[in-house]
């Protein structure tokens, strides 16, 4: 056992820090939020630059060929920043899809594009009204001789404005299949939605929109199992990135319970809240130890259906308890547009409820420890 | 990154485990129990310490001039966890506490006396810090120290001396400098515990085990006795607790009773239907699972700071004794809650779900969010060192 970073390790997240220390000022989160378009340019072109977008991605596509252990170094970076990129729905998820399900001339089409940043691909599954598994897909891909016909209705499309591709995940007579879809299609309509977490976020309409069958994302009725694997590993970072979240969140309310003075003292020096912060930085250090673990048995080829669950539920409510006791210790200025505790405390709820909400992990760990 | 056991480790874990199925012996080593056998004293257990001497296993990590192997310390933990998955007694404070900080701090004549006998397991030895008036508060110890000729003349209290019925000898803090500041005044010493001064009454708890109170009229402790130099105790003391919060508190009982509650939950019905239908059954396991993953992975932490040396990984410890006590007592509290009333049915009884596994643990792991450092205590650990938070509490 050693839990020691590999120099390359420890390189990978400096140059991380420092090129986000230096491209992604917290005024930059604050101006991309609700932002239409969602892709602050200079800092997307800076990830790509340093090889960032291209990380997960072989080196045979034009990529760094890394593992999911360095993925979590980088998104805990990313989740410290707040970075506002599209990094997870097209370096991660698309790329992981297209990776492992995707034909010769599907990876060739974009593999390199994403890892050069020069296209985001965005996965379009969530649907109104209904729930995070495989039941939850009901848009409609009706096969018509070479082509299939696409209707219905996906909600929560990050950055679907800014999309080059969409994978669509729909509902053949084989089961889930996964489409790529341009979004400039003729039957395709979209409409932002705004939510807590304030990245751009599209609401698409497809109407018996046509997608010629050389799209499908593999084997007819694979879809889901694509998309299942996908997630279990694009959820680990997630966990990271909510490690980075509230780490950071955690270090500033430290920051201010030493400098801000009541009753003539430091807040810190009031127990109630410093025990707040203990339990706080110890949930970090557990989380984050779990998450590398899971990335860790990912990269070796262990299975991760109970891990990578577990390192999303826990480090989630982790990086929402945290900012929920950083807020108290803030006293009344959290609660205020200016400071920027409200941006940690309500991007940790979005993200715990996103890609896989609570009682969708806890389902998913339940019935790999119990059935 | 490895999360693996080395080769060599991975080889001594096996090692271990496939002796201790050898060696079971259903008197130290029951399942049905709580992992406490180490808090009672039977022949039979002194038996088991005796081969597990024999093996070599006592004292791996000592130097070898003191008969140790010089060996990492991640092979007592793994000998640790071996014994508590399968319910055997640990290596114990000897070892652990008393041995380690012997070889660091004490004079010849006690590194002589007292070494060859821990790693024999010839000794058993009470720790005695605390006292009604130093509980947290360990260096506000008040046991009076005089020096008189030849030694010194102890007179006062402790309290919650574990094992002070049966053991052999006594780790003893005593104020010896009545007027320097509390944390400058005080020193350790080693007791014969048959000293006829000595009077130990037993003090039965809500778990299963007693532990005592004892009180000193004028014993006498000769000058060779006394730990180190006069006036650092308190210093050897925080030391050895590091030490202790690295020995005592084994991951393996909590995770096996996790392990336990889950297989129960796989078989278990109520109005015929399986109990793990229940959603709030289910949702209770995940959480205690995810938990338990993250009490390992603060485990393997801890375990790879003390590995690699340099200062000693308080931090990583505070941060596991505090999440593994309170993860430990709420999964007896769940486990409770699922089994619901049928739950409550006392320890031992044929007709309690489990045999009233959970009923004892419910009772019996009360006392690790206080004892050894309660999680209060941690907190303020990790606030100050950790965290560099103001110094006033
Ligand atoms: C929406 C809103 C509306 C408000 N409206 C009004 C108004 O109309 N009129 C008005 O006068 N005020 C108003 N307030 C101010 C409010 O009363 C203060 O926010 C509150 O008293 C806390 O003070 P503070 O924000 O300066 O936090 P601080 O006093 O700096 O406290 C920060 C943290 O330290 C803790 N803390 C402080 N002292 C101790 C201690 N001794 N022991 C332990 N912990 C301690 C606090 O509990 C808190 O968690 C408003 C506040 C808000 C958020
Ligand atoms: C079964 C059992 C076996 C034991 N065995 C031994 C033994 O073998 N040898 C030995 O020496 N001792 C032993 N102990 C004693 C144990 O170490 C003490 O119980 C422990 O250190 C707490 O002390 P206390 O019980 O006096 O509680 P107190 O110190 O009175 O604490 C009471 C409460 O106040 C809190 N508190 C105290 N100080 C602070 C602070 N600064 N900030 C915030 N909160 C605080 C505590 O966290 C606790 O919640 C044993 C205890 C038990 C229960």
């Amino acid at each position: 056992m050693d839990l020691e970073l590999a120099e390359e390790q420890q390189m990978v997240i400096d140059m991380a820090k420092a090129m986000l220390e230096e491209h992604c000022p917290t005024q930059l989160v604050r101006d991309m939020e609700d932002d239409a378009h969602g892709v602050p340019a200079e800092l997307w072109s800076q990830m790509s630059d340093l090889g960032l977008n291209g990380l997960l991605i072989p080196e045979e596509y034009g990529g760094g060929g890394l593992g999911l252990l360095e993925g979590a170094f980088v998104y805990e970076e990313l989740g410290r920043a707040m970075a506002p990129v599209p990094h997870f729905v097209s370096c991660v998820l698309s790329a992981k899809v297209l990776l492992a399900a995707g034909s010769d001339a599907q990876k060739e089409a974009w593999l390199g594009k994403i890892a050069d940043g020069s296209a985001i691909l965005t996965p379009a599954w969530l649907e109104p009204e209904r729930g995070q598994g495989e039941k939850g897909i009901a848009l409609e891909a009706k096969s018509e001789g070479a082509t299939f016909k696409l209707t219905g209705r996906k909600r929560s499309v990050p950055y679907a404005s800014a999309a080059d591709q969409l994978v669509v995940l729909a509902r053949t007579d084989a089961g889930v299949d996964l489409f790529l879809v341009d979004p400039n299609a003729s039957g395709v309509t979209m409409k932002q939605l705004l939510s807590q977490g304030r990245e751009p976020q599209y609401q698409i309409d497809f109407d018996g929109v046509a997608v010629s069958a050389e799209n499908r994302i593999g084997e007819a009725g694979t879809g889901w199992a694509t998309w299942n694997a996908a997630m279990h590993e694009g959820i680990i970072l997630l966990a990271a990135q909510a490690i980075g979240g509230a780490d950071r969140c955690l270090v500033e309310t430290v920051d201010y319970a030493n400098q801000r003075i009541q009753f003539d003292k430091p807040l810190g020096a009031f127990q109630a809240l410093a025990h707040y912060m203990a339990d706080a930085s110890t949930r970090i250090d557990g989380g984050r130890v779990l998450v590398h673990e899971a990335a860790w048995n990912a990269d070796q080829g262990r299975t991760i259906a109970r891990f990578a669950p577990m390192a999303k539920l826990f480090c989630c409510e982790a990086y929402r308890e945290t900012t929920r006791v950083c807020a108290q210790i803030w006293g009344g200025v959290a609660f205020t547009i200016e400071y920027d505790q409200q941006m940690f405390f309500r991007r940790a709820k979005a993200l715990q409820l996103s890609w896989w909400d609570t009682p969708y992990l806890e389902e998913l760990i339940a019935s790999d420890v119990l059935d | 990154m490895d999360f693996d056991f080395s080769p060599e480790e991975q080889k001594f874990a096996e090692e271990v485990d496939a002796w201790l199925v050898e060696n079971r012996d259903p008197v130290v080593m029951d399942h049905h129990r709580e992992n406490f056998t180490q808090l009672s004293d039977t022949p039979e257990r002194r038996a088991f310490m005796k081969k597990l001497a024999a093996k070599g296993w006592l004292g791996m990590s000592w130097p070898k001039e003191f008969g140790g192997q010089e060996i990492e310390g991640v092979y007592e933990y793994i000998l640790n966890e071996a014994l508590s998955k399968h319910a055997a007694p640990q290596i114990g404070k000897g070892v652990g506490i008393i041995g380690k900080t012997l070889i660091r701090h004490g004079n010849d004549f006690l590194k002589q006396k007292f070494l060859p006998l821990i790693l024999d397991a010839e000794i058993e030895f009470a720790v005695g810090y605390s006292e009604p008036e130093a509980g947290s508060d360990a260096a506000n110890m008040q046991l009076r120290a005089d020096k008189v000729e030849g030694g010194w003349l102890l007179n006062g209290q402790k309290m919650w001396t574990t094992s002070a019925h049966f053991a052999d000898w006594y780790w003893v803090g005593a104020r010896t400098d009545q007027d320097k500041p509390k944390h400058d005044g005080l020193s350790l010493f080693l007791i014969d515990m048959d000293n006829p001064n000595l009077e130990v009454q037993s003090l039965p708890t809500i778990g299963k085990d007693t532990t005592n109170q004892v009180f000193f009229d004028d014993v006498f402790v000769p000058d060779e006795y006394l730990v180190g130099q006069q006036g650092k105790g308190f210093q050897m003391i925080s030391e050895a607790l590091d030490l202790e919060r690295f020995t005592m508190f084994t991951l393996s009982p909590i995770a096996n009773r996790s392990e336990v509650l889950v297989d129960w939950v796989k078989e278990a019905k109520r109005d015929d239907e399986p109990l793990k239908d229940d959603t709030n059954v289910r949702r209770t396991i995940a959480h205690i699972m995810t938990d338990t993953a993250v009490a390992k992975a603060l485990s393997t932490r801890f375990v790879c700071a003390a590995k690699s040396g340099g200062k000693p990984p308080t931090i990583e410890s505070s941060q596991y004794k505090l999440f593994t006590t309170s993860l430990s007592q709420r999964v007896c509290k769940d486990a409770l809650d699922i089994q619901g009333h049928e739950g409550t049915i006392m320890e031992g009884q044929d007709d309690a779900p489990l045999r009233g596994r959970f009923e004892g643990a419910y009772r019996a792991t009360m006392n690790e969010t206080v004892g050894g450092g309660s999680s209060e205590i941690q907190k303020n650990i990790i606030a100050r060192r950790h965290l560099g938070l103001p110094k006033n509490f």
